[in-house]
């Protein structure tokens, strides 16, 4: 399946793009996904630990705009959105 | 419902106080207060340029919507009139990223509510801050986790 990525914040940085993209081959935990991104990191970034920070510091939320927990399970194609820390105002 | 709210996408469109001063205007209040949020040129002893804001604008809208809701239970201000904008994209010094204007029939609960507008925001509301810095360079700020109430 595939699963859209939406940045917003800080992790703008990890793509000259709006959004990455997994291939996923099962259902995932939202704490299995962090573990993707952070491969994704390793492998494009060279690990940056800044960029590790913000996904391990980060929450994230459906495609209905609500914030997921950890064990939510993304089982078919949809979107997610990474929420950084925010400091808005 | 006597609500505003709005992600201003600063390419697109202005904020302008001129519309919330029209939006809470009433003469039945008797206290209205607006609050400007605004660029500032140092932070942490660097002389900031500009900031870029960015915004998860649907997760924004629902968080206003919730705090202007959560007022009558939590606040007990139930006669009120509330107009939130913040700002999306690039903003020089002294320009202004967010306008809580609030009216209500007495001063004390207007300067109660729109207090708890702002702090409510910055705990809640995903927004994130990108500040430029003279010598060109420029970082994301770090924030605090997002909480959901």
């Amino acid at each position: 399946m595939k699963v859209i990525l939406e940045l917003f914040g800080a992790s703008r940085d990890l793509s000259d793009k709006d959004f990455l993209e997994f291939n996923i081959e099962k259902k995932i935990s939202i704490k299995d996904f962090k573990k993707k991104i952070i491969t994704y990191v390793d492998e494009n970034f060279k690990g940056n630990k800044n960029y590790k920070k913000i996904i391990e510091t980060s929450s994230f939320c459906s495609q209905d705009n609500n914030i997921i927990s950890e064990n939510y399970n993304i089982t078919k194609d949809q979107k997610i959105g990474i929420i950084p820390p925010i400091g808005g105002g | 419902m006597m609500l505003h709210t709005k992600v201003i996408d600063i390419k697109k469109e202005k904020i302008e106080v001129k519309k919330a001063e029209n939006f809470i205007s009433s003469s039945k209040f008797g206290a209205s207060l607006i609050f400007k949020g605004t660029v500032r040129n140092t932070n942490d002893n660097k002389k900031v340029t500009g900031i870029t804001y960015d915004s998860h604008d649907a997760m924004v809208i629902k968080s206003f919507e919730e705090i202007y809701n959560e007022v009558d239970q939590k606040l007990k201000i139930k006669d009120k009139a509330v107009y939130i904008e913040h700002v999306k994209g690039y903003l020089n010094l002294g320009e202004i990223s967010i306008i809580i204007a609030v009216a209500c029939p007495h001063r004390a609960e207007a300067y109660i509510l729109s207090k708890y507008i702002i702090e409510e925001i910055k705990k809640r509301s995903p927004i994130w801050k990108k500040e430029h810095y003279e010598n060109e360079k420029s970082e994301w700020l770090k924030g605090n986790p997002i909480q959901v109430n």
